[in-house]
């Protein structure tokens, strides 16, 4: 299956391994991810914060390449990405005359279907096809995964519940997991504010780490690079002003993906990861 | 915070209502839009209050206060309304409208610079480098060493690097913006 990629700017830098692993684990279930030529960025919180037409003319232009490849479908690995593009292709459903502007050919722009690439996985290419895949089961681990604000608004993303999301957790446990029941698994973690507000970033993360490890999980699984990098690059700041020790990685779903179905952790960029991951990879051997 | 309500002012309220597709004489007054808010206790009034804030039209109060820039779209209340008001649009109509008011305050005018100085780098390379956008903003608050410690180790990691991809067609891009972003206005 032929699908547009968009990566976002956090794929192509500080989730560079999010990336990877997404591209490895998609070719091993004939996924074949085509990164949309010329992207833009979609204007994170920023564009939609300043200027709504800024924004949503930011993703009709992502849509509109996307269109031009005729696959139908267009995935995002980031939360903030896909809600930005599903909001755009909403937009552009209503809005007629911004649809004009960017009719180029191909899939209507508006037509295209918008997903993240957690429900790309567990809707389109199904849990049956993926546990199918896995060669090496991950008995042992006890993950709590992680949604943030991926699912909501329910309005708009469609796609598993706003506050009490399964699909992550049903997919970790395909790949042979065990998954803590937890209380902030779609608490948001401050996203956008980690540079301007890194106080708020702080008390926020301090309370999602603290609510996995009272869940008894060796790691978070997140399926957004800004949870990701608040999570795990922050967790130092937080131990130095709380004194609570996490020691806990927070590994991309795509990262477990691979290692079940056999890739070196080196090959999905377990080293890029700031709290070191080898605790939970020794409990794999 | 004590607010002055005036002559209560229904232009805004309508032009808000009209803009944001929301009728607030909907709204119940449950506070489940608080309850579940990720940032109410950093805000100078809960998103509740906005609502109310708005019907009353305390124009003044709204543009001044903190709780749109501290709002961090988890899109929570929306999803708990029972009314189905849609806050997060809300913020982002109140974020726009009060973007020309300058000294926001502490706290805020933060926020305001780091989202102009991503739009800039959006409108000059059509993406974002999370390195460089970082760097600019600890320069532009004179806070040269904020996380220094954790940049060196991410550096290490190869994290993050100062090389980022750029988008061909810029011009395309650029003419998405009404003015190039100017951070002096900050
Ligand atoms: S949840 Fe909705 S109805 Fe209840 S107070 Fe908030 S805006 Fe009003
Ligand atoms: S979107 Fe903003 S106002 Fe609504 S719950 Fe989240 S932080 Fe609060």
């Amino acid at each position: 299956m032929d699908v547009a990629y968009y990566p976002g700017c956090s794929a192509h830098m500080m989730a560079r391994e999010y990336d990877q692993s997404a591209r490895l684990v998609c070719r091993q279930l004939d996924l074949n991810l085509q990164e949309i030529d010329d992207w833009n960025c979609c204007g994170a919180s920023s564009a939609h914060s300043f200027d709504r037409l800024l924004a949503a003319n930011l993703g009709a232009r992502n849509l509109a390449l996307a269109g031009q490849m005729n696959t139908g479908c267009v995935t995002s690995p980031c939360p903030c990405c896909f809600i930005a593009l599903k909001t755009a292709s909403l937009e552009l459903k209503e809005n007629e005359e911004l649809r004009g502007v960017f009719e180029a050919g191909g899939t209507s722009s508006h037509e295209i279907k918008v997903t993240h690439l957690l429900q790309l996985l567990t809707e389109e290419v199904g849990l049956d096809s993926i546990t199918s895949r896995v060669t090496h089961r991950l008995s042992g681990l006890k993950l709590a995964a992680y949604y943030g604000c991926l699912t909501r608004p329910a309005r708009i993303v469609g796609f598993d519940d706003p506050e009490q999301p399964v699909s992550l957790d049903l997919l970790l446990e395909g790949l042979g997991a065990q998954t803590v029941t937890w209380s902030h698994k779609a608490e948001c973690c401050g996203g956008a504010l980690a540079q301007a507000r890194t106080d708020i970033v702080l008390d926020l993360c301090g309370e999602i780490l603290e609510a996995a490890r009272q869940a008894g999980a060796s790691a978070i699984v997140a399926a957004c690079p800004l949870c990701q990098i608040n999570l795990d690059t922050r967790q130092q700041a937080i131990q130095a002003r709380n004194g609570t020790e996490f020691n806990l990685p927070v590994v991309y779903f795509t990262q477990l993906m691979g290692l079940a179905f056999g890739f070196s952790p080196r090959s999905l960029g377990f080293n890029r990861l700031l709290t070191d991951p080898s605790p939970i990879l020794q409990t794999l051997k | 915070m004590s607010f002055q309500v005036g002559s209560i002012d229904r232009t805004f309220r309508d032009e808000l209502e009209m803009a944001c597709n929301v009728d607030l004489d909907q709204c119940w007054e449950c506070g489940k839009c608080t309850g579940g808010c990720t940032t109410a206790h950093n805000m100078d009034y809960t998103p509740r209050k906005i609502i109310q804030l708005i019907r009353i039209g305390a124009v003044k109060t709204l543009m001044s206060c903190n709780t749109p820039w501290v709002c961090v779209s988890c899109r929570l209340c929306v999803d708990r309304c029972p009314a189905g008001i849609d806050i997060p649009r809300i913020m982002d109509y109140l974020r726009e409208k009060s973007l020309a008011i300058k000294d926001h305050g502490p706290g805020v005018d933060d926020i305001i610079l780091f989202h102009k100085l991503l739009l800039e780098e959006v409108y000059k390379r059509g993406r974002v480098s999370e390195t460089a956008l970082a760097l600019k903003f600890n320069m532009q608050t004179g806070q040269y060493f904020k996380d220094a410690g954790l940049g060196q180790k991410l550096l290490r990691k190869g994290k993050i690097s100062p090389f980022s991809s750029k988008v061909r067609d810029l011009n395309k891009v650029r003419s998405f913006f009404k003015q190039e972003p100017d951070r002096r206005e900050v």
